[in-house]
């Protein structure tokens, strides 16, 4: 298959993900009606659908560990921020799951997105267990926003002073370079069945030869992409909290 | 001994007994930030000195085609101390010293937080500077360059003391710069004066505010490399050999982790004074002050993870080429939203050209260069083909003189008035200041275009080829320049230091709490502070109809974080960074594992219970406190002696397991797994047994009654330090013992 070919042919209509993301909407209508901020909403089911049925979800699908860490990246980091500034300033969370807004809980969710789903055993069982990746998908987006919840949660008062969420995202940001930095120079494949996968799509011969990325290439980029590019997420929102700290005029949050 | 005795009558005769042992002592025992900040700058200036001559030399050497006139061997150990000193012992010492006086000024304490720890931070420059110009005499100076590559920098190579000197030398300075930002961070945040909210800060503080984390972040990364290189050296390790396994790239990756950042450390002390300077002399405020400050975050986040374009040329593969590319060309955003700032506050300003203003603009004319060229060096195959020329070194110095020596300069002629009373000589500063910038241009602009003729750099000698000759001999005769101008600058400081003009508290009419006080400022700094409203409280008092904006809610006064349990932190904050360190570098071997002992031959049962009384000491620690508060004195020091004996057993059990290795024959120069394990586990418990003297030292506080009052912080913050060994000895643990069994 060519690269044209791929891109062209290798949508996964996946029905129930589909059916769900419809479901979503008239959900968050009937939760939320004229109080929400459904474009960020849109944005979120928009990423979701498109990490899960675009080629890409068929390259992290057993043939490329970076297209797996480019969906990682956009369901811990990117899905959950657009689902949290959906909602309206009214959102609470209710009594159990307060507990999950403390912010050790938080950063302890972000970063074990990170670390847990890639130790070896697990990263191939997402890869060859359907159920597995379910699981896998499910685990990031909660993870992913109880991280974001101390940041991005609806009401001011709910999330952490500026200066603490500076701190908070800036040592998230260290733990998963780190992370980056051991799959980048790891000399050993993390993740093994990215190795040698099952050429389902008659992909492979392209994959290696024009595209030239061999596993080793394969792996370095995926570390990368979590160390440089997801930095850079965490970068962004430390400037959004300088921001939101030099525009703030409530006395409780000045007192740094 | 005839004259020794006159002398001492004649002292006997001028000052009394009391008087001369204050002479004696004051600057040597001082503790006092403003007489430390001197301390630092005048250590700055000897070195400067010593730096500037190695470089006269070098340029000596170099002024001619075929000259004879040094020998390679000199020239590589003199482009060594050169780069070393002026990095280590001159900009960082110097911008040290502006810290230390002016930031307790500016945000109006008393002192730095830890006035002692300050006073050992600046005794480890000269520590250091002494350390590593004694290798001159015990063999030779090194002659590895700044970055001491591996394998050139091992024993095999380099047989004589010169990079054992240079490394423990580094090691100590390394260690003072971050005693040093832990003090910073904790006077910034426990020390400000009523009013000085952290949005109020001048840009200066807060600049420096910031640069104290990068400090924090990459001072223990090198020197977590540099006591690898000297176990290499000592102990016979393979950390960086590879003909044992080991690998020379590692090092280069953890030089420069440490190396870029440390950009910097050295530039945005810079810019901090840059960015006092030119609102001053612009008659204006700054423009976008939220951005400078926003800007330097984003510049220190970025500044971790741009090092990999310092090695485009050891071949990383394109994937990190890529990203590394990337990412460096990025940093360039926050840099230029500076330099923005710093125009558009000089655009339409009543600007006074007096000397500060005068090397503030020649620093943004030439930092702008140096950007420029900096980020060529971003774009990978232009990167390969000037790397080793000419034309980096060109850029550096741009950097290093064009940016921040300018800066540096500018920042002596404005504080200057200040700390010593009396004006520098405007005439011998506009002097200095024409001097310097033809003969910094004449000295480096060339270079840019010797570099591109091919010119490589680090070579003792070249020969005879079309245009070199008179480009070398230009880039000489600019270096006379400058030697003219830092010597009209020390004559200009020695002469006004006793007959400048009489400065008063304010002769530049400024905004900042520094010139509130009385030039020199008394002992305690302050006798009254003026409100504190916005960010420039004497342009308030000043114009009281026009007053500027009141930045950030007035409320009445918070409680600032306690110091102690603030130092501890930032100090646990480098700690991890070192120790994270050690333990990627382990595992990096642990991934390739080499012939001999391996983790088959580590005791985990043994080790597991050793660990639990380890862990166990974190809870009894805990009790411990919890009794303190509630002053319940013989339960506090029953379950601090449970945990300092927990501790103990701990470290018996290390003991018993490095005997066990011992015994079968594993050494720390065995292979390169034992060479890692020794190393990691070694300075774990190195940080183990400083964690029992200081409980034992609290032991003894404790049992004299010194917590009878319940100063709880003291001990809370000891109480941190302990946790986070114990947090350590988990991933420790995890790594070297657990790991093997899923393998």
């Amino acid at each position: 298959m060519t690269t044209y070919q791929f891109f062209t042919t290798a949508w996964t209509w996946n029905s129930i993900v589909l059916v769900l993301s419809m479901l979503s909407f008239v959900g968050y209508f009937v939760a939320f009606g004229q109080r929400g901020r459904p474009l960020y909403f849109a944005a979120a089911v928009g990423v979701f659908l498109l990490a899960f049925i675009s080629p890409f979800s068929a390259l992290a699908d057993g043939y490329l560990f970076s297209a797996h860490m480019v969906q990682h990246i956009l369901f811990v980091l990117i899905v959950p921020a657009f689902l949290l500034l959906s909602l309206p300033q009214s959102f609470s969370l209710r009594f159990p799951l307060t507990y999950l807004t403390h912010p050790v809980i938080g950063w302890a969710a972000g970063v074990g997105a990170m670390w847990l789903w890639h130790a070896p055993a697990l990263c191939n069982a997402a890869v060859t267990s359907r159920s597995v990746s379910a699981i896998q998908t499910v685990s990031l987006l909660l993870m992913g926003s109880i991280f974001w919840w101390q940041v991005l949660a609806p009401r001011e008062e709910q999330r952490l002073s500026p200066l603490a969420g500076i701190v908070y995202l800036f040592t998230a940001c260290t733990a998963c370079s780190v992370l980056g930095i051991i799959l980048t120079f790891a000399p050993v494949s993390i993740c093994a069945v990215y190795q040698h996968p099952v050429d389902r799509l008659g992909m492979l011969s392209t994959i290696r030869g024009a595209w030239g990325l061999t596993s080793d290439r394969d792996q370095q980029i995926g570390g990368l992409l979590m160390w440089v590019p997801m930095c850079l997420i965490y970068a962004t929102a430390i400037l959004a909290q300088l921001a939101r700290w030099h525009s703030s005029s409530h006395p409780e949050e000045s007192n740094a | 001994m005839n004259g020794a005795t006159t002398i001492a009558e004649f002292r006997e005769t001028v000052l009394d007994s009391a008087k001369r042992r204050h002479y004696q002592l004051a600057w040597l025992s001082t503790v006092d930030h403003k007489r430390i900040a001197v301390l630092y700058m005048l250590t700055a200036l000897v070195f400067f000195v010593i730096a500037g001559v190695e470089a006269l030399f070098m340029r000596l050497q170099l002024a001619i085609p075929n000259n004879h006139f040094l020998q390679p061997d000199t020239f590589n150990q003199l482009f060594t101390m050169h780069g070393t000193t002026m990095i280590f012992l001159v900009v960082m010492p110097v911008v040290f010293g502006f810290v230390n006086y002016v930031l307790p000024l500016q945000i109006g304490a008393r002192d730095m937080a830890f006035p002692r720890l300050n006073a050992f931070g600046f005794w480890m420059v000269p520590f250091g500077g002494i350390l590593l110009h004694f290798s001159v005499l015990a063999g030779g100076a090194p002659a590895v360059g700044w970055f001491a590559y591996t394998p050139l920098s091992e024993t095999p190579y380099s047989g004589w003391q010169g990079v054992d000197y240079w490394a423990v030398a580094i090691f100590a300075l390394g260690t003072g710069s971050i005693s040093f930002a832990i003090n910073v961070i904790a006077t910034v945040l426990c020390r400000r004066a009523p009013g000085m909210k952290m949005r109020r800060l001048p840009l200066f503080t807060w600049i420096n505010f910031v640069n104290a984390f990068i400090i924090l972040a990459a001072l223990p990364v090198l020197n977590a490399g540099l006591a690898m290189l000297l176990i290499d050296r000592q102990l016979e390790g393979h950390f960086f050999l590879p003909a044992h396994g080991g690998s020379a790239v590692l090092w280069q990756h953890i030089f420069w982790a440490f190396g870029h950042p440390e950009v910097y450390v050295l530039a945005l002390p810079a810019f901090g004074i840059v960015s006092e300077i030119i609102p001053v002399f612009s008659r204006k405020p700054i423009f976008g002050y939220e951005s400078v400050a926003a800007s330097s975050v984003a510049i220190a986040v970025l500044s971790m993870g741009v090092w990999g374009h310092h090695m485009f040329t050891v071949g990383m593969g394109r994937p990190l080429d890529v990203f590394f590319a990337i990412s460096s060309m990025l940093i360039a955003i926050p840099t230029g939203v500076k330099v923005l700032n710093w125009t558009v506050t000089m655009l339409g300003g009543r600007i006074r050209f007096q000397v500060p203003m005068l090397f503030c603009i020649a620093f943004l004319i030439q930092f702008l260069v140096a950007g420029i060229t900096g980020i060529s060096h971003a774009i990978v195959p232009l990167d390969w083909q000037t790397k080793n020329s000419y034309f980096l070194v060109a850029h550096f110095h741009f950097v290093a003189v064009g940016g921040i020596v300018f800066a540096v300069l500018g920042g002596i002629q404005y504080w200057f008035p200040k700390m010593s009373g009396r004006m520098l000589s405007e005439s011998l500063g506009k002097w200095t200041f024409w001097l310097m910038v033809i003969g910094f241009n004449l000295t480096f602009v060339i270079q840019h275009f010797l570099g591109l003729v091919g010119m490589p750099r680090r070579i003792y000698t070249y020969p005879d080829l079309p245009n070199w000759g008179w480009m070398n001999m230009v880039s000489t005769v600019g270096v006379f320049f400058m030697s003219a101008a830092a010597l009209i600058l020390v004559w200009n400081l020695a002469v006004s230091f006793f007959r400048g003009k009489i400065a008063g508290d304010n002769p530049w009419d400024a905004w900042t709490l520094e010139w509130a006080t009385t030039s020199p400022p008394p002992h305690e700094n302050f006798y009254a502070l003026p409100p504190i409203r916005g960010r420039r409280p004497l342009w308030d008092i000043a114009n009281p109809n026009r007053p500027d904006p009141i930045v950030g809610p007035d409320t009445a006064d918070v409680t600032l974080p306690d110091h102690n349990k603030t130092g501890i932190l930032a100090f646990i904050f480098s700690e991890a960074g070192f120790f994270g360190i050690l333990i990627l570098s382990y595992l990096y071997f642990y991934a390739h594992p080499q012939g001999g002992p391996g983790p088959q031959e580590l005791d985990l049962k043994r080790t597991l219970i050793f660990s639990v009384c380890l862990f166990a000491s974190s809870f009894t620690f805990w009790r411990s406190e919890t009794a303190l508060r509630k002053k319940q004195r013989g339960a506090m020091l029953g379950w601090l002696v449970f945990t300092i004996v927990l501790g103990g057993v701990f470290l018996v059990g290390q003991v018993g397991e490095y005997w066990k290795l011992f015994q079968s024959g594993v050494e720390v120069s065995t292979n390169l797994f034992a060479t890692a394990f020794f190393t990691l586990t070694g300075f774990h418990g190195l940080h183990v047994l400083i964690g029992l003297i200081a409980l034992l030292i609290f032991l003894w506080l404790a049992w004299e009654g010194d917590f009878a009052s319940g100063r709880g912080s003291a001990f809370e913050a000891a109480g941190y330090y302990w946790h986070f060994v114990d947090v350590v000895w988990v991933f420790v643990l995890f790594t070297v013992y657990i790991l093997p069994l899923f393998r």
